[in-house]
């Protein structure tokens, strides 16, 4: 026995093309609309994991450029800014600071690195506090120093392959003519690591001559505590600077909303495009059927039976395109993970589109919504058709 | 001929004007009539007489623009009665079977799916009949999973036959349904509906132009300008005039 359901589904099998042009047209906007929803998730997400890996969330910097990296990057390590160690017990003071990690960073010239030189930068940490802090890291070869005093280097995984050096091997300080023995290569993590050549916090200290000073105080804050009570306390410091790394991600956060707003606009225009296919599709093939509709009336079909059928129509046309979106949405996520890298300034290192059941779901509740509300028209005029029009258009 | 059996449809004074254009066109003009139960009546009259219009009016697919319509002693239309469409598709559905000249099968859709169509929207409880059965007496159970497409023109009328009988409705209804059909195809659905009256005591308002198919009916009336012309004389008496002959039964058969 034959359902509406039925009759509308194979109503979709009469114009097969227009049906497939239609469900193409749904796909697509199916797929920008998880694929977007996914990346909003992923971003956010990737961007965490990047925080996190940092290991702490408050970092203290002599005052000056807070952006201390950015600043060894651009002046080679001229415009690094320093601060007294004392300040480390100062910190510890607080209730709220869990742990805390002294670092210095140092840079010097290398003449021999790339074509014109370049800059090699240093990271002196604290062997008692640092590794402990950064548990999250792996070494591929090796193991940290253990001796603050020790002329010894652990290297981040890309500055290893950069400088070509494993465990055993030395490593000379360009201008300073120190060499440190390699005891630890660190595998790859995603972070700014990779790059890092760490060293001893007070053999770098003697080696560029900055006894008792620090660039940064890397401070892990209790979870329970306050942090933004705890940052302003850390400003009463004098001669610092408080970068929090929630500041940090809530600047990149707002730099990425812009992109994400038009992005946005875009796949609403590709659903609203979508749509009107979809009217349109739905609204022709009433058309070409008033007289078949008619013959249903009289058939006994009430207005809300052919209502439904339209609508089964447009829902099962929206399901099928829906679906295809979201297995483009997911089988494609690499390749738009590779796209949005290339379009944004800055991207985290984790997976941009994550797409879940969650994500899945609401696009498909979406697409059906779309689907209800683009089929509300068609199916209105399809239920309005009068038995005779399917008569009178026979004449006489 | 039943006179003793109860009046199934009753028509007084139905007239129905058309504006067509900045012309009003009567097309059925003050029609009285009444069908009893088991009457196999035939409308004709030239083209734009009214006929199409009247059975229409008669199966409550159009609405009069004055007098009174009353099925089974029940008023539909007239009284100042304003019905609502649902009412009115409840009315035919339980009392009406259509057949059209266009037979309008739905293409995607087997015989069988076709012919079961009605059941997706309605189930005359107790009294639908079973499709295979009436495909059967419509010699069409070889054809049950063809699509109309592959059928012959006489073919898929008698499948738009089997879909308006699986409700099995008190009245059937039928315009032109042999208007796109040749002689000998015509002549099997004059046959048809001939049983259907005869051996089921089904009540048959049939419009036709064609003289032959008029005659498998019992009653004949005419219309002329949206009037029924005097019913002189009993039917075969006019028939002779229109030079319309009741055709001898070809082959007896139990229906249904």
């Amino acid at each position: 026995m034959i359902s509406i359901y039925q009759v509308a589904y194979k109503n979709l099998l009469r114009k097969k093309t227009r049906s497939a042009l239609t469900v193409i047209g749904i796909a697509l906007s199916a797929w920008v609309l998880v694929s977007l929803l996914g990346f909003n998730r992923g971003y956010e997400s990737a961007l965490n994991k990047d925080i996190d890996n940092m290991g702490f969330q408050v970092l203290v910097a002599a005052k000056g450029c807070p952006y201390e990296a950015a600043t060894l990057m651009l002046k080679g390590g001229t415009g690094l800014r320093y601060m007294k160690q004392s300040v480390v017990g100062e910190i510890l003071k607080h209730p709220e600071v869990e742990k805390v990690t002294p670092m210095l960073m140092a840079a010097v010239f290398d003449p021999n690195k790339g074509e014109e030189g370049g800059i090699s930068g240093y990271l002196g940490v604290d062997p008692a506090t640092f590794p402990a802090m950064k548990s999250f890291l792996k070494f591929k070869q090796g193991r940290w120093f253990t001796d603050t005093e020790a002329r010894e280097a652990v290297i981040g995984y890309e500055a290893a392959e950069l400088e070509q050096r494993e465990v055993g091997d030395t490593l000379l300080i360009p201008e300073k003519n120190v060499e440190l023995k390699v005891v630890g290569i660190l595998s790859r993590s995603g972070t700014q690591d990779d790059g890092t050549i760490f060293v001893p916090l007070a053999a770098l200290q003697k080696i560029f001559d900055k006894k008792g000073e620090l660039t940064g105080v890397g401070i892990k804050v209790d979870k329970r505590a306050n942090m933004a009570a705890l940052e302003q306390k850390l400003y009463d410091l004098p001669d610092v600077q408080v970068v929090s790394l929630a500041q940090v991600k809530q600047t990149i956060m707002s730099l990425v909303s812009t992109a994400k707003v038009m992005v946005l606009s875009i796949a609403l225009i590709a659903i609203l495009i979508a749509m009107v296919g979809v009217v349109n599709t739905i609204l022709m093939s009433v058309y070409e059927r008033f007289q078949e509709i008619g013959i249903l009336k009289s058939m006994g079909a009430m207005p809300r039976d052919v209502f439904r059928m339209i609508w089964v129509e447009t829902v099962i046309l929206c399901l099928l395109g829906g679906g295809l979106g979201i297995g483009l949405g997911l089988g494609m996520s690499k390749l738009t993970d590779l796209l949005i890298r290339r379009l944004l300034p800055y991207t985290p290192t984790g997976s941009l589109i994550q797409i879940n059941g969650r994500l899945t779901l609401l696009t498909v509740a979406a697409i059906v919504v779309i689907g209800l509300v683009s089929g509300l028209y068609p199916a209105w005029r399809a239920s309005r058709v009068r038995p005779l029009e399917s008569i009178r258009a026979e004449g006489e | 001929m039943k006179p003793r059996s109860p009046i199934v449809l009753e028509a007084r004074d139905l007239t129905k004007v058309y504006t067509r254009g900045s012309e009003q066109v009567t097309a059925v003009d003050g029609v009285s009539l009444q069908v009893r139960q088991g009457e196999f009546l035939a409308f004709v009259g030239p083209s734009g007489s009214g006929k199409t219009t009247l059975i229409n009016l008669l199966g409550c697919l159009d609405n009069p623009t004055s007098g009174t319509l009353a099925l089974g002693g029940r008023i539909v239309f007239g009284d100042g009665k304003n019905i609502s469409e649902t009412r009115l598709t409840r009315i035919r559905r339980q009392t009406f079977g259509y057949i059209f000249q266009k037979f309008y099968l739905v293409p995607t859709l087997t015989v069988i799916e076709n012919v079961t169509l009605p059941f997706a929207f309605y189930r005359k409880e107790g009294s639908m009949r079973d499709p295979l059965e009436v495909l059967r007496f419509l010699g069409l159970e070889k054809r049950i999973n063809h699509r109309p497409g592959e059928l012959s023109g006489g073919e898929m009328q008698r499948v738009a036959i089997a879909r308006a009988l699986v409700n099995n409705p008190e009245i059937i209804l039928a315009d032109e349904p042999t208007g796109n059909l040749d002689s000998a195809r015509s002549r099997e659905i004059g046959q048809i509906l001939r049983d259907l009256n005869e051996e089921d005591g089904r009540t048959i308002l049939l419009v036709t132009h064609n003289p032959d198919m008029a005659g498998v009916a019992q009653r004949v009336v005419e219309l002329r300008d949206g009037r029924l012309a005097p019913e002189a004389g009993s039917p075969k008496a006019k028939a002779r005039r229109m030079r319309i002959r009741r055709p001898s039964r070809l082959k007896p058969k139990r229906i249904l």
